[in-house]
């Protein structure tokens, strides 16, 4: 069964954590590391955000990710930006076809570390939260249902309908439709390969749509109530308050640093 | 039933009802299947508008938008974040799929194929442009000198290149998904379709 | 004497922008604890009139609209599809499609209408074990439901609905996507829920269950209410090959011997009193 979702069920007070204070610390984190004019300040939070994956006990996949991520960015950045950013003035290395300009490599490493901070706190979210609770939090938080429904439903249909295609693929290809072959044979099989699951999925959505209708959905003026339990325990508070904190303050000596100085 | 004229906003709520809302994810499968089976039969080509454009035809402008945007959502998370700034073109092609159709686009061939050109069109402009953009670097600097940049980034010959290119492709492209989804649009009966349009949009009986 | 608890008066409808009605004219009621089948050829307009009991018609399918649907007192046009869920509920051919896709767990996808309808947790946990170990399932209820089988979908389904507590049950031709198995369960499972006071209508084509549980029939054919009695009235005066509904092979028996003159008896609807009618034939 393919999976739905990034959820990794581990027993950490990470898993344990609120959701709504893994979406702050996106926000918090990340848009505090986009206002401080100095990269290295964003690079720091990155570390910390490999000792929370340490402490969620994900670290090893944490870490495949951010170098699977960082890896292609920064060779392609350092070349644009590094090599040809009009910003350039002091000359790092000249390799005659283009030189290599500081100020290129510092906006390049400003950028990889404020990107590193977004995906990394996205990652360790989606990886450490139940999308059901997740959900469930942001609907407590006030979001439409109809919004969450999209969320959850779009994880769960999407992956059933694409195994759902491989199973009338081999059908087809047993009845002999073809899928090598030239370029116009391929052409010729696709809508025979389309054209039923489109049909059945549409007769599908009719009859999601009723059983949405007769359980109740989004009937306007009602409140929701979740199955899955979603609680706010005081070190959650707490750690959102540090979050708060830490941005405005860090947007506050952003300011300083970039107007004053 | 009287055409009434709905506000812009009863009609953007009207158009996520739950008959709406439901076929939003399966119209995400769509495309990506679409993608999926254009890629396994080794096709050239992307084909991931199938289903943005069905719902274009079924729920209207703002619901393909969503479609659109949430494939590429999907895509992004499945497979590489940079799907995620290209969700503009996406919207873009919705959109105006859906209020070309509305404005009744659909009814005969020479409607289509406009329909068709202009999402192109759209298409190429759009992806272009976040394509210079991105590379520019999004440093916060002005529109101009991030243009410039992205120009100089690129030499004038390599930019001429991926406009020309880009554009073929996507013309053959698009061009395939509107046949298909208009074959497709044609084969549901009609008891199906005249349970999403408010206004007949495929046939000339009003 | 039983109240009455499903009103049907002079009921017709017509898709929109479709020239032809679905169906006309269709009038009947139906008492508490009442067994009702519906059956009819394909086409002919069951499925339109279940979306209608439950008010899908009108609220959720488009078209024009004549007559009246009154459950429990309740006038359909006065309800909404959310209100009427309460009273009566709804489980049809699909089970896939019977699933809200929001559901990691089979307890989470029995909650799902208690929690739009703002059912505080405590009341959720207790209805959901409950209806679980009902519809057995309480043996699954952590597990996905979407790798469930096809008969254990719908009973998450018949769960889903009866959480609401509805006392009317309409049933669309549930398990006719399922295998013998999971067909027996469910249908076990349904004359449980009527023994204990649940009213059903119940849409089928496997004439020898019709024959054996209905306490009425109700036969609708292209469009219009052909009769509404009890099976054996049904079978032994209607002439249903003219409206191409199958008769029940103990039906046909006796029909064939009473034909012949070798028996005099009532026509039979059952195994055991077919068996007897061969018997004293031979006899």
């Amino acid at each position: 069964m393919a999976k739905t979702s990034n959820y990794i069920p581990q027993d950490s007070p990470i898993d344990r954590m609120h959701p709504m204070v893994k979406i702050y610390a996106i926000f918090c984190l990340g848009l505090s590391a986009l206002l401080f004019p100095y990269f290295l300040f964003s690079y720091a939070i990155v570390i910390v955000l490999f000792i929370v994956a340490g402490i969620a006990k994900l670290l090893k996949r944490f870490s495949k990710f951010i170098i699977g991520f960082t890896i292609p960015i920064t060779i392609m950045l350092m070349f644009i930006q590094g090599l040809y950013s009009p910003k350039n003035e002091t000359i790092l290395m000249d390799f005659g076809f283009a030189r290599l300009g500081l100020e290129g490599v510092v906006i390049a490493l400003n950028i990889i570390g404020t990107l590193l901070v977004f995906l990394g706190t996205f990652y360790l979210m989606t990886t450490t939260t139940y999308t059901g609770k997740l959900v469930a939090a942001l609907v407590q938080s006030g979001m439409s249902v109809k919004v969450g429904y999209l969320i959850l439903a779009s994880l769960n249909v999407v992956p059933q309908m694409q195994r759902r295609m491989s199973i009338i693929k081999e059908a087809q290809v047993a009845r002999g439709v073809e899928t090598e072959g030239g370029l116009l044979a391929r052409f010729k099989a696709f809508i025979p390969l389309l054209g039923p699951v489109v049909m059945s999925s549409l007769t599908d959505a009719q009859e999601r749509g009723m059983t949405l209708e007769t359980r109740g959905f989004a009937v306007t003026g009602i409140k929701p109530t979740t199955y899955v339990q979603v609680n706010e325990s005081p070190s959650d508070k707490l750690i959102k308050a540090i979050l708060i904190l830490f941005f405005l303050a860090s947007a506050g000596s952003s300011l300083v640093l970039r107007f004053v100085l | 039933m009287a055409k009434q004229k709905m506000s812009f906003t009863q009609g953007l709520k009207a158009q996520f009802s739950t008959k709406s809302l439901v076929l939003i994810p399966i119209a995400v499968g769509i495309n990506l299947i679409g993608g999926t089976l254009a890629a396994t039969l080794k096709l050239p080509l992307f084909l991931d508008m199938i289903g943005t454009i069905l719902s274009a035809a079924l729920a209207g402008p703002w619901v393909a938008a969503l479609v659109g945007l949430l494939t590429n959502l999907f895509l992004a998370l499945v497979s590489n974040p940079v799907y995620v700034p290209y969700s503009l073109v996406s919207i873009a092609c919705g959109l105006l799929t859906g209020y070309m159709i509305r404005a009744g686009l659909f009814k005969k061939i020479p409607g289509l194929i406009v329909t068709w050109l202009s999402v192109t069109l759209v298409s190429v402009i759009v992806s272009s442009t976040i394509t210079i953009f991105v590379f520019g670097g999004a440093t916060g600097a002005t529109g101009s000198s991030v243009l410039t940049a992205g120009l100089i980034a690129a030499t004038q010959d390599i930019v001429k290149s991926v406009f020309a290119s880009s554009f073929i492709e996507n013309l053959i492209d698009r061009g395939i998904a509107f046949a298909i989804a208009y074959i497709l649009l044609k084969r549901i009966p009609k008891r199906f379709l005249s349970q999403y349009t408010i206004q007949s949009n495929f046939d000339d009986e009003d | 004497m039983e109240e009455t608890v499903l009103e049907i008066k002079n009921l017709s409808f017509k898709y929109q922008d479709s020239k032809k009605r679905v169906f006309e004219g269709l009038d009947f009621s139906v008492k508490k604890g009442e067994f009702i089948c519906i059956i009819g050829p394909n086409g002919s307009g069951k499925s339109t009139l279940c979306n209608s009991l439950v008010g899908l018609i009108p609220y959720y399918f488009t078209g024009k609209w004549g007559g009246n649907v009154i459950v429990n007192g309740i006038n359909t046009k006065d309800s909404s599809i959310a209100e009427l869920s309460r009273q009566i509920g709804f489980v049809f051919q699909n089970p896939f499609n019977q699933l809200s896709y929001t559901a990691g767990s089979v307890a989470e996808e029995l909650a799902f209408g208690l929690g739009n309808m703002g059912v505080p947790r405590s009341e959720m946990l207790k209805k959901v074990d409950k209806v679980a170990k009902l519809m057995r399932i309480d043996h699954i209820i952590g597990k996905n439901p979407l790798e469930l089988s096809g008969g254990q979908v719908q009973r998450v389904a018949f769960g889903s609905t009866f959480i609401m507590e509805p006392q009317i049950l309409v049933l669309d031709e549930c398990t006719t996507q399922l295998d013998p198995l999971g067909s027996e369960e469910i249908f076990d499972i349904v004359k449980e829920l009527n023994k204990s006071g649940v009213t059903v209508v119940m849409v089928d084509h496997d004439m020898e269950r019709v024959a054996r549980c209905a306490d009425r029939i109700l036969v609708i054919a292209y469009g219009k209410q052909i009769a509404i009695d009890t099976p054996e009235k049904i079978f032994s005066n209607l002439d249903m090959a003219s409206f191409d509904v199958d008769i029940p092979d103990f039906v046909t028996i006796s029909k064939i011997l009473k034909e012949r003159g070798y028996y005099k008896g009532e026509i039979t609807i059952d195994e055991a009193s077919a068996v007897n009618a061969v018997k004293e034939v031979l006899a």
